[in-house]
């Protein structure tokens, strides 16, 4: 809580306050005096009392002194305190902090430690290669890298720059200052203007608006771009200039900051002339939150209350856990592997070196003696140094250019996703986001898919559908379409004269439809006045943040009530006979999730007082007394069948006592500090009782464009679909059955609240369970036959309730009992419907399914602000780019504009990259046994002496130069089968399930690989050596050469054949042959052989040794040189070739068939395939 | 309700400060690179397309192999020109801490790395004060036997052949990488203020009497000084150069090696041996290079008869795999 001087104490305070005599520095007796009320306060506060020493939310309290007036005296003490100045710093590093701090961050990876250990070993010892061999590479990687982050954090400083300078306006000693946003405190007054962005957490003290509000977009904070509406403090509405806000003289005392957005609490104490505070309750609809943007109104003046980092907007700042890779993973545990291998290679060589040296002719001959100063050293020492110095030698073994490599390909390889013309949306003009690139591979891996329901399975573009008004159902079709066409179903309800008191209640429930809602209107036409008709066509003019009330309200202007807007308090709205009525807003019960209704209570012109009430069917047929609820009920539940979201309407009239009781609950539970939002949930319970039922809507949410062949695609790769929504479970069945996930023949098993009131959670588990294991064990005997299309589906149905009970650790703590048991069941059901779950349950879900034995991957998809957490908790995050606001899209992996997109992010570029990265993998550890077995080998030959066996230039460029650019462009381009195949056979993807490249059956082929073509290697050229017969050129041409080629000679006919063997290796893994692949390959080749040329052609001065002096030269010029090369090639490539026939002809996965189809198809075609390409060929 | 923070998004919607990056997505380019749609020839490799490769292979390599193991069968004919090697077993040249033991520097002729030569050359650095020349372990060890080789004649008269000792090494090294301290005065001058290593008997500017073989330039040295890659090692010593097309250069007849033995072996267990020798197109002696060669072509063959009876055997159920997908 940095510098937010809290005083001691007052943590209990709250309790004191309302039950004790006043103590503590802000307790007195004018403090507390309004708290004297008679009312439910007190009982509520003692009630509470038992609590609030423990476990209470407001856990700090800070006072902020409005305008840094001092209270009056006596009123309080005056504890100026200190908090953060309103600086953002977003940024890591600081100019002077950025070498040491970025270095240590490196260094942090593990990667990157073992190899600056193994370049300081390289310093400090004698070692057989150069420092240089491994220090330029790292020097590279760390430098790169460093750049990357220099730059990121450099445009972060110009952020924070931008941000911590734009002028702000102050209100100081009555005038309007002009300062930098960072020198804004604590207690400040601050002037927004208009569309301007409020520069730190405030209090909204007063408007320009005549009724104390404001509206204000939260579009960049939750991504909702309706407008809300804010209150101003009651008694400081009526400062309006300057000078006015000058004079005001209060404190204000709030929580200490907390990163929820959505709630706040606290009080303001307005010091009058009488010097006797007045206390308001403070909440959210009074605070501003820092990165919300003012709109429709001309200037608001605000009390700072969070500066800087304190703001909840800077709360809410959370870097998204590193999330990592299947792929990464089994690369971590491969070199774990490696590094073993490593150690024991050093280890066995250190004591070989030593047997060998037992025999001192052997340690010290004649020719070659030791220093002076080698012999002194001690035993161990010397043993130590020579371990060490054999790890340096084969260090090459865990290759720093992997990661580089890697990590390239997954930054350059994720811009085809976001290249892709196929998943770029023209309506929203904006194709596929990628946030993070380490999880392109894991799109290939998916086997579970969380789905949000609205928004993305369906449209969440809402059409009002009908309405059932006392039992008779009215759809607007006809009127919406043409001018009141007089259609049958709209007129056989209007001229049914349903007699007086029916049409009484008819058009009450319109009005309740037109009242009961939190829309703004959109106040272009403000200045049109009232009399604006309805038939202008301007409907589109609602705001809410609920879809479904904008196409309430719309519908109903079809029935001829039109809503207009709320001024001072007064809504008005247009009826059938174009009459203008005006309401009284009393009071607005809001929405939440829990209740899952709102209600507002009026005040006619004829001063009845009445309560509308709109809501879920089960929340508010429990509440009602009164009306055709069966008839409505049916009507009801045949419309959430139909997949159409259903509200339901009440009211109730209220006479003026009633209403006055309510007012007083209301304020109670209003100034309440502790528990608010509990204690106005019970009155609102209180109050919402007793309710007369109008009517029914049915509003429809239509299904995303393609959604069912995508759910289906998905189903077919082997993937399991589960919705997961908020959703009731009528509707949300009925979407799951339009989009294919439920079958006509999947038979439905229900884990709900209302089976869990007929049996206990244990019996329908178990019974459950019963009826899937059966199945499963009879389809394990048919699945030889492969008669998969003939199997049972079963689809399950939970909802949010039961779910909670399963989640619930037991009373004994066997918590993992139904959990296991739910999993089973799970795991044998082809799809799953989680209706009415809470965000947090989704997330729940994930979790549950995410660490379940198999450890599967898990994807969620998800639109809205109530889906980050599921898509944070998935392995992979996808966000919707939809209507609800943008914050899943940032706080998701990748975001994509529909859902039918997801089709080819996982069956195609999720395979491709797959693919890729583990070719990628498998063959870097490869090419570099390759690279360093024949050193360990030559270790045998040379006395363990730690001689290397190649140049030290061979040495560093191996991965950097010669064999890096082929496998990285492989790892960008490969394409096995072709895009449309994948696309149209999702089966294919089952393919590389499970991280099938990637097992230890597949890394232990490719190592034994490895090591087989470096046995070639090293004693291929031995036997050439051994028998010395590569001991001359060809002396056909000339005859006074007849050379003697010496260890650099081996090293290099060693390596050449390396080379060749690990590109043309790669060459044969190929499927993709574009140009740029030969262009590559060939040429990296070609490098190498120029390269060589080069490096032995010339004395490099810089050079201390020219070992390498014609030595390829001459290697070239002797015939048996290139005889040994075609050879040794060859014979290294030939047990990878025929294993990939063989196990193509004989075990053939899917793919290749797919492949082996392909080809004979284009065999047929030559004609059309050679225009094709030529043709595209011209695009390029 | 957590949300990822960012200075620059808020800048983006605040009006009030300066505009951040507000490029607007666009359509992304229709390039057959970008949507990975680049023309590609897309081979597999099928037993189909496997089967010619493994003949042709070995097509290739068993006349090769063939060809190779002849010539190099043939080599014992000891016509045109032949060469004399001297071998050693058990003689470390490649140990690290001996293959580093030299200067480059100073063999170049360097005049400065004449009398300060490289640490790699402890302790074969200096001596009695003196710089080295040419210091290391691996000057300090040449080979320094001497052979000579005689015809015995009908009368048991030895009539010696003519050794050629130049045109042994690389001529790069003796012309390039090697070289004598710079000057115009006599060897012995040049090499004023260094002395001969350690185990040598002359110093190195008395290494031949021809002005053009001796000191650093000596073929003899610079044969030695590449170092050989295993510890059993031949090296080319001297040249027998055939003296017309129509004799033999070495007939058939007794021969008698005198060895002037001053190169020490036992105590490392070593061997020495002595190799007379003739190339072909192909280098020396090589059955290695010829059997492989044959090997590799039979088992290609042999590869390419086993696939065509698999292929022919499971094309069948292959096609019919085909159908059930």
């Amino acid at each position: 809580m940095g510098g937010a001087g809290v005083e001691v104490g007052s943590r209990d305070r709250p309790c004191k306050w309302v039950q004790l005599p006043p103590s503590g520095p802000h307790t007195d007796q004018h403090g507390s005096q309004p708290w004297e009320d008679p009312g439910p306060a007190h009982t509520d506060g003692s009630v509470s009392h038992p609590q609030c020493a423990g476990e209470e939310d407001w856990v700090d309290s800070r006072t902020v002194y409005v305008g840094h007036r001092e209270p009056p005296p006596g009123a309080e003490a005056y504890i100026p305190q200190r908090y953060p100045d309103n600086r953002i710093v977003s940024s890591k590093y600081t100019f002077w902090n950025f070498v040491p701090k970025n270095l240590f961050e490196q260094f942090r990876r593990v990667a990157n430690f073992y190899f600056l250990i193994i370049f300081l070993v390289q310093l400090i010892i004698d070692t057989p290669t150069s420092p240089v061999t491994s220090g330029l590479p790292l020097f590279f990687v760390i430098t790169v890298t460093a750049i990357k982050q220099g730059y990121e954090d450099w445009l972060r400083h110009k952020a924070d720059n931008a941000m911590n300078q734009c002028p702000v306006h102050f209100v100081q000693h009555g005038r309007l200052v002009r300062k930098q946003s960072r020198k804004l405190r604590v207690g400040d007054i601050v002037l927004v203007k208009e569309d301007e962005t409020f520069p730190c957490d405030l209090i909204f003290l007063s408007s320009s608006r005549a009724d104390g509000t404001c509206h204000v977009t939260t579009a960049s904070l939750d991504g909702e771009s309706s407008h809300k509406t804010h209150y101003a403090v009651q008694d400081t509405k009526g400062f309006h200039s300057e000078e006015d806000i000058d004079s005001l003289h209060a404190t204000i005392e709030c929580e200490q900051p907390q990163p929820d957005l959505y709630k706040f609490v606290g009080r303001i104490n307005v010091y009058n002339d009488q010097n006797d505070p007045v206390v308001r309750p403070l909440g959210s609809e009074n605070l501003l939150l820092r990165g919300a943007t003012l709109k429709n109104t001309e200037k608001i003046f605000g009390v700072a209350i969070y500066t800087g980092m304190e703001t909840k907007m800077a709360l809410n700042y959370q870097s998204k856990s590193q999330k990592r890779s299947a792929v990464e993973k089994s690369m971590n545990t491969f070199l774990i592997v490696y590094l073993c291998i490593l150690i024991s290679k050093a280890l066995v060589n250190t004591v070989l070196k030593y047997v060998w040296q037992s025999t001192p002719f052997q340690d010290e001959p004649w020719y070659s003696r030791k220093t002076e100063a080698e012999r002194q050293r001690s035993l161990f020492l010397r043993a130590f140094t020579d371990f060490l110095a054999f790890m340096v030698l084969f260090n090459y073994i865990i290759p720093v250019s992997m990661y580089v490599t890697v990590e390239m390909q997954k930054f350059l390889g994720s811009y085809f996703i976001t290249w892709d013309n196929e998943m770029f949306d023209e309506e929203l003009g904006e194709g596929p986001l990628v946030n993070t690139s380490d999880l392109n591979e894991e799109l290939g891996q998916v086997e579970y898919v969380f789905t949000d329901k609205t928004g993305t399975l369906t449209e969440n573009n809402m059409e009002f559908r009908e309405c059932c008004v006392e039992g008779r159902v009215c759809a607007p079709h006809a009127v919406c379409n043409g001018q009141a066409l007089p259609d049958a179903s709209a007129t056989d309800m209007i001229d049914a004269s349903p007699g007086a008191s029916g049409r009484e209640r008819e058009e009450l429930f319109f009005r309740a439809l037109c009242l009961c809602h939190t829309i703004q209107v959109k106040d272009d036409e403000e200045v049109d006045g009232p009399q604006k008709s309805p038939d202008s066509g301007k409907r589109s003019a609602y705001i809410s943040s609920s879809p479904d009330e904008v196409a309430l309200v719309e519908g109903i202007q079809r029935f001829g009530f039109t809503y207009l807007r709320l001024k001072d308090n007064y809504m008005e709205l247009l009826n059938r006979d174009n009459d203008v009525e005006r309401f009284e807003l009393l009071e607005i019960l809001s929405f939440d999730s829990v209740r899952r209704r709102m209600s507002v209570i009026v005040k006619s012109a004829a001063g009845e007082i009445y309560l509308f009430c709109k809501g879920a069917d089960s929340s508010i047929f429990p509440r009602v007394i009164e009306g055709k609820v069966d008839q409505i009920r049916s009507r009801v539940e045949r419309n959430a069948v139909e997949g159409l979201r259903t509200l339901c309407v009440a009211y109730k009239r209220l006479v003026p006592e009633e209403y006055e009781g309510i007012c007083k609950l209301l304020q109670a539970a209003r100034v309440a500090l502790q528990d608010r939002d509990k204690k106005l949930a019970e009155v609102y319970e209180q109050i919402e009782t007793d309710l007369v039922l109008l009517g029914a809507t049915a509003v429809e949410d239509r299904l995303q464009e393609k959604a069912a062949d995508t759910i289906e695609a998905l189903q077919k790769a082997g993937i399991k679909v589960w919705v997961l929504t908020g959703d009731k479970m009528e509707t949300a069945a009925a979407t799951c059955y339009a989009c294919k996930l439920f079958r006509r023949n999947t038979q439905l098993l229900e884990v709900t609240t209302k089976r869990l009131e007929e049996h206990s959670l244990h019996d329908v588990l178990f019974e459950l369970s019963k009826t899937v294991l059966r199945c499963s064990a009879s389809l394990t005997r048919d699945n030889f036959s492969g008669l998969s299309a003939d199997m049972q589906d079963y689809g399950l149905i939970i909802d949010g309730a039961a779910l909670s009970l399963i989640m619930k650790p037991r009373e004994d703590g066997s918590s993992s009992n139904y959990r296991e048991l739910f999993l089973d069941i799970c795991r044998n059901c082809s799809a799953v419907l989680c209706c009415r779950m809470a965000p947090l349950q989704k997330a729940q879900i994930v979790k549950l399914i995410k660490f379940s034995k198999e450890h599967p991957i898990t994807l969620a998809i998800g639109d809205g602000a109530n889906d980050v957490s599921m898509i944070l908790e998935a392995h992979v995050g996808i966000g919707v780019i939809g209507k609800e606001g943008r914050q899943a899209a940032r706080n998701s992996d990748y975001a994509i504009p529909k859902f039918k997109h997801l089709k080819k992010m996982l069956l195609v570029h999720g395979h491709f990259y797959y693919i890729r990265i583990s070719e990628l993998v498998q063959y870097f550890f490869y090419k570099n046994v390759c690279f360093i077995f024949p050193q360990f080998l030559y270790q045998f030959f040379c006395g363990f002496s730690q001689q290397t066996l190649y140049d030290t230039a061979y040495l560093t460029l191996y991965n950097i130069s010669f064999t890096s650019l082929p496998i990285l462009l492989y790892s960008l381009m490969e394409q096995h089968v072709a895009m449309d195949t994948l696309k149209r056979d999702p089966a294919l993807y089952r393919d590389i399930a499970k991280n099938a490249l990637l097992r230890w059956r597949a890394f232990i082929y490719w190592t034994l690989l490895g090591l087989f073509d470096a046995l070639v290697f090293f004693f291929g050229a031995y036997f050439m050596f051994e028998n010395t017969t590569v001991t001359s050129n060809g002396q056909i041409m000339t005859s006074n050469t007849h050379v003697v080629f010496g260890n650099w000679t081996f090293g290099t006919l060693v390596f050449t054949v390396m080379v060749f063997t690990v590109t043309l290796k790669l060459a044969l893994d190929t499927h993709y042959w574009t140009w740029i692949n030969h262009f590559v390959i060939w040429g990296s080749l070609l490098f190498y052989v120029v390269f060589s040329l080069l490096w032995g052609g010339v004395v490099w001065p810089f050079l201390s040794y020219q070992r390498m002096y014609y030595v390829f030269i001459q290697l070239l010029s002797s015939g048996p040189a290139w005889l040994a090369i075609v050879l040794l090639v060859t014979v290294s490539l030939l047990p990878d070739v025929l294993k990939k026939v063989l196990c193509r002809q004989l075990w053939p996965s899917a793919i290749e068939r797919v492949q082996t189809r392909n080809q004979c198809l284009s065999v047929e075609q030559p004609t059309v395939f050679m225009l094709s390409q030529t043709s595209s060929s011209l695009t390029f | 309700m957590a949300m990822n923070y960012n200075a620059k998004d808020e800048v983006d919607g605040g009006p009030p400060c300066p505009p951040g990056g507000t490029a607007k997505t666009r359509r992304p380019d229709n390039t057959a690179f970008k949507q990975q749609r680049l023309p590609a020839w897309q081979p597999i490799l099928t037993a189909g397309t496997v089967l010619p490769t493994f003949f042709i292979i070995g097509l290739i390599f068993i006349p090769i192999g063939i060809g190779i193991f002849v010539t190099s069968n043939n080599i014992r004919e000891i016509e045109g020109n032949v060469f004399m090697y001297y071998g050693l077993s058990n003689f470390y040249q490649n140990h690290r801490r001996y293959v580093k033991s030299r200067d480059d520097g100073q063999l170049n002729g360097d005049p400065s790395a004449l009398l300060n030569p490289s640490k790699e050359c402890e302790p074969y650095r200096r001596n009695e004060d003196k710089p080295i020349a040419p210091c290391g372990a691996i000057a300090n060890s040449m080979f320094n036997d001497t052979l000579e080789l005689f015809q015995v004649g009908n009368a048991s008269d030895l009539m010696p052949i003519t050794l050629k000792k130049k045109g042994i090494a690389w001529w790069t090294d003796k012309n390039v990488k090697f070289r004598n301290p710079p000057g115009t005065d006599p060897l012995e001058e040049r090499f004023k203020g260094t002395t001969k290593p350690v185990n040598w008997v002359k110093p190195v500017y008395m290494l031949d009497s021809d002005e053009d073989n001796n000191g650093f330039i000596n073929e003899d040295f610079i044969v030695w000084m590449r170092t050989a890659a295993l510890p059993t090692f031949r090296k080319l010593y001297r040249l027998i150069e055939r003296k017309n097309d129509l004799h033999p250069t070495l007939p058939a007849g007794r021969y008698y090696l005198n060895i002037t033995y001053n190169y020490p072996v036992h105590s490392f267990d070593g061997r020495k041996r002595m190799i007379l020798s003739t190339i072909s197109w192909m280098g020396g002696k090589n059955p290695f290079l010829g059997i492989a060669y044959i090997t590799i072509g039979s088992i290609s063959f042999l590869l390419g008869v086993v696939l065509l009876v698999i292929n022919h055997k499971y094309r069948n159920s292959s096609n019919t795999a085909d159908i059930t997908i």
